[in-house]
């Protein structure tokens, strides 16, 4: 834990910076999706929202939020039973989005089974 | 009681309390919300209708990311200031904070507030009309209803002959709103035929009410009571007279079961008869001269000649003209229209032309053949950037969104282009923020259409009922704005309290605020997926 005063004032510039890349990385996400203008390289996939753009929306998503969880919930020295409680939690979320992956094929996502 | 190990690390985890608390939480909210979200995935996946994709503002959505991102440096400056003991910078930091968490509820309340005075109505064949309903006039002036607001043109009118209510139940305010209504017509409302019942077992009927008697709240109150009461004895008597014959039944069959039994118990409801007292499901009363009474569209179920309210009260009369009228439409959508169409094989274009609105409503043609010459000049910019696969198929293609809905952009974009409508640079600000301008534009860009009741399927406001889209999103911004609000009442305190505690030991407020502000840096971090979720993709 940053603790001594200087070590306090170094990790303010770490905050501002990592504030800076959390901008950049929120303009990123919607140009990437918007793909204004000249930008229309940024559209990756198909024209349209298709599952590339989830998956770079997510992706720049999760480096924000690891920016997030790292620098400003100090994740990046924290005591192991922190880590155990947290990324236990995050483990058991994998496992509920890995049930999707496990669902994908069965027949509640065709509508027509219903009919 | 003193809570220990506020301050002073604890010797087998190295850390205080509070701190391991907050995690354990933390962990508990990533269920909570991944629950959401993989609820938001499920949803979408398995939807049968067209999600509706980014049809959200991006602007102040944008805006509320920065707002959050900027209050969390702010936040973890604030506990900075502490640990260097600079009371007057944690102050500012942490006002700062508090204020960030405001505007974010201020956006996001305008936002919720458009959403909830936007109305949407599907038709019989699955296309989909949005915009701004008109208001009720009389003579050029807003008819106000009892509590003084304006009434939205979206009522059932019935032409009121008889109103037979339930002496169950009966909503107070709908029965005071008729009679309001009634007096305002010179009708009244009085009771079909006399009531004669037997209150009490073994004497005769008495009067209860005398034919001609107006209706009143205290009236159906008398009914309802004396209703009740017959129902609660006569079901007692049942009652007995079930339980004595089942004691018959099992003395003359000793040994055999219920099942072998049932079919021979039952109760002689003849002989029960001269006991039972007087029961009366529903009352009736007659308006004297017909009268139109309007309804809200969801506490109705609406038929030609008679019509149930949601509290099971029948009115008799017949539905006067009840159209939905749009004072102004800001989208037409045909997506739904052409998936249904395609599952049955009929051509998207076929379905389009042979829709109700495109037979009925010269804009929404005049709007379709504009939108075909548009989406014909964006397919051809993909063309020519993309090319064409070896099958003469071009490599990218306009999306089901862009092909078949007209949103209030395009239209917007063909006012200005067919009819020269022009806006003010504030006016077009004020746009990304609240969506169409109506007022600015007009109804030469947003035009009138009225729906007769007959072609609704189904018809809402942009609230969680319109569709599975809206009711996740209001689920999981609803919940993370609640945490929000939580979260900023808790760092207000300490703004606000925190004297007392950073005087006594400045390491016990700095503690908290690192606790205060690892719950809102994880507000934060929700947003930063709910945000690309709900408004980009």
């Amino acid at each position: 834990m940053a603790d001594s005063i200087e070590e306090i004032q170094k990790s303010k510039k770490t905050y501002l910076a990592v504030f800076g890349a959390l901008l950049v990385g929120t303009v990123l996400t919607v140009l990437v999706a918007e793909a204004p203008g000249w930008l229309y390289w940024l559209d990756v996939g198909e024209h349209g929202f298709d599952k590339w753009d989830a998956i770079v929306g997510m992706l720049i998503a999760g480096t924000k939020a690891s920016l997030v969880a790292v620098i400003f919930m100090h994740l990046n020295h924290e005591k192991k039973l922190i880590y155990w409680v947290f990324f236990g939690a995050i483990f058991f979320f994998a496992c509920l989005a890995g049930l999707l992956a496990l669902a994908k094929g069965s027949p509640i996502f065709d509508y027509l089974f219903y009919k | 009681m003193e809570i220990p190990y506020i301050f002073t690390p604890r010797k087998d985890t190295g850390l205080v309390n509070s701190k391991i608390a907050i995690w354990l939480f933390l962990a508990s909210e990533v269920m909570l919300f991944g629950g959401f979200f993989s609820a938001y995935v499920y949803l979408r996946l398995g939807a049968d209708y067209p999600w509706p994709e980014r049809s959200l503002p991006v602007l102040p959505g944008l805006i509320n990311t920065f707002v959050l991102i900027a209050s969390s440096v702010t936040v973890v400056f604030a506990w900075a200031a502490l640990k260097m003991r600079k009371w007057r910078q944690f102050q500012v930091y942490m006002a700062i904070t508090v204020a960030c968490a405001a505007l974010f509820m201020v956006l996001k309340g305008i936002e919720y507030y458009l959403k909830f005075h936007h109305q949407a109505v599907r038709l019989h064949d699955y296309s989909i009309v949005e915009g701004h309903l008109g208001y009720e006039k009389e003579d050029g002036k807003l008819v106000l209803d009892r509590k003084g607001h304006p009434i939205e043109e979206n009522m059932i009118r019935i032409k009121a002959e008889k109103i037979s209510f339930s002496t169950k139940r009966y909503h107070a305010a709908w029965v005071e709103e008729m009679l309001a209504e009634a007096s305002h017509h010179q009708a009244e409302i009085n009771l079909e035929a006399d009531i004669t019942l037997v209150v009490e077992e073994g004497k005769p009927a008495i009067e209860i009410a005398k034919a001609g008697a107006p209706l009143s709240l205290e009236l159906l109150n008398k009914i309802k009571d004396v209703h009740i009461a017959a129902l609660a004895h006569n079901s007692q008597l049942r009652t007995v007279a079930l339980r004595e014959a089942w004691k018959t039944a099992h003395e003359a069959n000793p040994g055999k079961k219920d099942r072998e039994l049932s079919e021979g118990v039952g109760i002689d409801m003849e002989a029960l008869k001269p006991s039972m007292l007087g029961e009366i499901p529903s009352v009736t009363f007659v308006v004297a001269s017909p009268v139109e009474l309007l309804f809200k569209p969801r506490d109705i179920k609406e038929g030609p000649s008679s019509s149930t309210l949601r509290d099971d009260t029948v009115i008799t009369g017949k539905m006067e003209d009840s159209p939905m009228v749009f004072h102004y439409v800001d989208a037409i959508d045909f997506q739904w229209l052409v998936m249904k169409a395609e599952k049955k094989g009929i051509a998207a274009e076929t379905a389009i032309e042979n829709s109700w609105l495109m037979k009925n409503h010269d804009f929404v043609r005049e709007a379709w053949e504009w939108h075909l010459k548009q989406t014909a000049k964006k397919q051809k910019a993909l063309n020519d950037r993309y090319g064409f696969k070896k099958d003469g198929t071009p490599v990218r293609v306009l999306t089901e969104k862009e092909l078949y809905r007209m949103g209030w952009k395009d239209l917007a974009e063909k006012g200005v282009d067919t009819k020269g409508v022009k806006i003010s640079g504030f006016d077009k600000l004020k746009e990304e923020f609240m969506g169409p301008n109506y007022d600015a534009r007009g109804n030469e860009t947003f035009e009138e259409l009225s729906v007769p009741r007959d072609q609704i399927r189904y018809a809402s406001k942009f609230t969680p009922s319109w569709n599975n889209y809206y009711a996740i999103y209001f689920t999981i911004t609803g919940l993370h704005g609640l945490h929000v609000i939580g979260g900023a009442l808790v760092l207000l305190y300490y703004l606000l309290f925190g004297r007392k505690m950073y005087l006594s030991n400045p390491e016990w407020l700095a503690n908290r605020v690192e606790v205060g502000g690892l719950f809102w840096h994880f507000v934060d971090l929700i947003w930063i997926f709910a945000f690309p979720i709900f408004y980009l993709m």
